[in-house]
């Protein structure tokens, strides 16, 4: 009896961090990502500086979306490697959540432009299609269908781990 | 500067911390000067800490905007009270907050200890050891001065607005300092297993800090209670939330464990079940911290945050609970008392619950685990909810009250005699008896656990009644700490049960100056008004209420867009009477331009909390008697 319990207490806390070792190792873990593949929704909004009016078919191909906002200051931080990702010839939409243009335009004079174009979605309906919790978010889209969506700042580490995986997969960007 | 001040005061501490390690475990710890070593350097490091704790404060509430996790979280609009406790609206500055707390309970302990107390040394090097690891994490992984230069931004993000409330800013503080003064219990058993001398005493060394540490939890747990009910518009008191579950664990487990304390402080009986719940208890709360701040699981508490910090954390506390039961397993023998516990003494109770409150951390624990393990194996998301841990925590629950009547009386290391009891057992049975007729015939309660749930409630209260009573007319000695905390649970059983059964609530559809009718109730929306404050807008909902009585009073919640964020949140009003609260929230305008008001009726609601708040004033008044007997 002693025997067992003098074991017991050693293997079942042994087996609980195991288990969470495992859990987190596991390729698909990522706090803030999801793999989950979706249709991008149905929308109708303007373009930051034109105000003409985009949808869905003026997006095609592969892409990423990127969401941000000029009061998201996790956004600054990011901005840096999505100019980078921009020079590597990566098409990136933004989309511009719950933002006064003329607040989101000086934010882009004063940091740089990497989009390709900006979506305004004053009133988030767009981002709330899609599930987006907050900015900054970033979605990698291939032929209108999401293929990894992450929550929160894209840096280099989360660029190599979350989406260089799913690229090489679906061999995109070629 | 000031910054980079700060983080040297950090880092420079983390150094003295493990300095003051090495100096309380390799060197001869019954020396006099180097006791005296270590509580010197404790002292310092700790002021170290403290001043780079304080020099953060400051930089929050001067709106140093240049700190990224200041520009994250915080705005210049915010009065001074919100930038202050901004700093643990998010992760970074939540941690910080977590280690000055585990730094100042150390500090309080070497304080008030004299240098010469047994363990007093290795438990100074068991919580500078646990500081250090802590301190790292910190500084590695989720370092709180990282800056935005060269430019910083004009404003900061603002803090989340549902977090800009007085009972938020309140409910972390009072978790940490529970979850994180279990510390002093879990360095006290890890010394004594290492001295390995089993003549000392331990369980009366530790008594107050953990009845202390205990009774934040139970507060603390209170207020985010409270919070999530009147902020969040959940508009209940518990929603088996995961997070709300890793905190339940250790109060369940504390609870256990400073019962099981009383026991082995008068004799060394239990003695093993102590060491063994002292390491579960921290074990708990450290566990808590890797699952809120890993992101493995998703609830209003997660962080979001990267892998990195849920694999450091892991590591951390896997080497600290597996190193602790390891030697916990190594030295079995010397913690086994020999004393065989008599049946039916006070102890046997002891044990008995402390088997039940075994179960519930046990079950609780896989309600956690089961959605995670079920994910990895078929890949799909389930989330375990009331249902799982209802089943298993009511009847639990009502199983442990019968035994606590049954051991009321019970005396240590000597059998109890029921037969003594006979009368006041019988009367209380014959009460709670008439007590459930009545909820079954007068409030029409037919739920078979909600009215065994009372019986078991009021058996304890009405049992307790009798011992007062003998108490005020014989002055039979018995312990008030115990008579109060347990009225409460008995309070707790009853208001759970009719909260349950007797709340209600109703989605209506009401047009300004127009009124609709709920239970007698007559609500009428007179008016809706535009208000301007400094950091948002809101539309406030002027609603006159009349009870049936012909009593009327006003009821305005309100919704409310934040500028910096843009959220929308809805702010719910209460209308608090001694047995309901009568709650409301105001939710969209259809296109008929009538609005859709919740309105809710929660029954009892305010007792649960009441009842908690016994359990905390008790361990209060018991610290109290604690230390005057010293």
């Amino acid at each position: 009896m002693k025997f067992i319990l003098r074991t017991f207490v050693i293997i079942l806390p042994v087996a609980l961090i195991s288990f969470f070792y495992i859990y987190i190792n596991d390729n698909d873990y990522y706090p803030g990502a999801d793999y989950r593949n979706y249709d991008i929704p149905q929308f109708e909004l303007t373009e930051l500086y034109s105000k003409t009016n985009i949808s869905n078919e003026d997006l095609e191909g592969t892409y990423l979306i990127n969401v941000w906002a000029s009061w998201c200051i996790t956004c600054r931080v990011e901005h840096g490697f999505l100019a980078k990702l921009s020079n590597q010839n990566i098409p990136i939409i933004g989309i511009n959540y719950k933002d006064e243009r003329e607040d989101a335009i000086k934010w882009i004079n004063k940091f740089g432009d990497p989009y390709k174009l900006i979506i305004h979605d004053y009133k988030g309906s767009l981002a709330l299609d899609m599930g987006v919790t907050g900015a900054p978010e970033t979605f990698l889209i291939s032929d209108g269908e999401v293929l990894v969506n992450y929550r929160g700042e894209v840096n280099n580490m989360i660029w190599q781990d979350v989406f260089i995986p799913v690229i090489t997969k679906y061999e995109l960007f070629k | 500067m000031l910054i980079e001040i700060a983080q040297f005061l950090t880092i420079l501490s983390t150094g003295l911390f493990f300095l003051n390690f090495l100096f309380a475990f390799f060197f001869d710890s019954s020396d006099r000067h180097m006791a005296s070593l270590v509580s010197k350097v404790y002292t310092h490091s700790s002021l170290l800490l403290a001043t780079s704790f304080f020099i953060y404060v400051w930089l929050a509430v001067s709106d140093n905007f240049s700190v990224l996790y200041i520009a994250q979280h915080s705005n210049s609009n915010l009065p001074t009270f919100y930038k202050i406790t901004s700093i643990w609206s998010a992760h970074e500055g939540s941690m910080f907050l977590w280690i000055l707390f585990l730094v100042l309970w150390g500090a309080l302990f070497n304080f008030v200890t004299q240098n010469s107390q047994d363990l007093k040394v290795k438990s100074m090097g068991v919580i500078s050891i646990i500081i250090v690891g802590f301190l790292l994490f910190l500084l590695l992984t989720s370092n709180p001065f990282e800056t935005i230069l060269p430019i910083a931004p004009v404003n900061g993000a603002d803090i989340n607005p549902v977090l800009q409330d007085p009972a938020l800013a309140i409910h972390p503080p009072f978790l940490y300092m529970g979850y994180i003064g279990f510390v002093i219990a879990f360095a006290h058993a890890i010394a004594f297993m290492v001295e390995g001398n089993p003549s000392i005493k331990w369980e009366s060394l530790v008594r107050t800090w953990s009845i202390a540490a205990w009774v934040f939890l139970t507060i603390g747990i209170t207020l985010g209670s409270w919070w999530a009910y009147y902020e969040l518009g959940w508009g209940g008191y518990w929603f088996w939330d995961p997070v709300e579950n890793v905190a339940l664990m250790p109060w369940l487990a504390a609870t256990a464990f400073i019962h099981s304390l009383s026991v082995s402080s008068k004799s060394s009986s239990l003695r093993i079940w102590t060491i063994l719940l002292s390491i579960i208890v921290f074990s708990l709360s450290l566990f808590g911290a890797f699952i809120v701040r890993s992101g493995i699981i998703d609830s209003v508490h997660s962080f979001a945050n990267d892998p990195e910090r849920g694999l450091y954390l892991l590591t951390f506390i896997g080497i600290l609970i597996i190193g602790s039961m390891t030697l916990f397993s190594s030295r079995f023998s010397m913690l086994s008392s020999g004393s065989v516990i008599k049946t039916f003494s006070k102890e046997s109770f002891i044990s008995i619950n402390n088997i039940f409150f075994g179960v519930l951390v046990f079950s609780t624990m896989l309600g956690i685990l089961y959605p995670l393990i079920y994910e990895s194996i078929y890949e799909q998301k389930i989330s375990v909810g009331a249902p799982f841990y209802n089943a298993i925590f009511v009847p639990m629950a009502v199983l442990a009250c019968i035994f606590l009547f049954f051991s009321i009386g019970a005396k240590w290391q000597r059998k109890l005699v029921i037969s003594s009891f006979v009368n006041s057992i019988s009367i209380s049975v014959l009460i709670s008896v008439f007590l459930v007729l009545l909820a079954y015939k007068l409030l029409s309660i037919h739920g078979t656990w909600e009215l065994i749930s009372i019986f078991a409630g009021s058996i304890i209260i009405v049992r307790y009644l009798f011992v007062i009573w003998d108490y005020l007319s014989n002055k039979k000695y018995s312990n008030p700490f115990s008579v109060i905390a347990h009225i409460g649970l008995g309070i707790l059983m009853i208001s759970i049960s009719l909260n349950n059964e007797l709340s209600t609530e109703r989605a209506l559809n009401i047009k300004i100056n127009q009124s609709d009718t709920y239970q007698g109730y007559q609500i009428k929306l007179t008016d809706l008004k535009l208000v301007k404050q400094p950091n948002h807008d809101s539309i406030q909902a002027v609603f006159l209420v009349t009870d049936p009585i012909g009593n009327n009073f006003y009821l305005k919640p309100e919704k409310r867009k934040y500028f910096a964020r843009g959220q929308i949140t809805t702010e719910t009003d209460i209308h608090v009477t001694l047995l309901k609260d009568i709650y409301i929230t105001i939710g969209d305008q259809l296109k008929d331009g009538s609005w859709i008001v919740n309105i809710q009726f929660n029954y009892f609601i305010r007792w649960i909390w009441f009842s908690a708040i016994m359990m905390g004033f008790a361990g209060v008044m018991l610290i109290v008697s604690l230390n005057k007997a010293r």
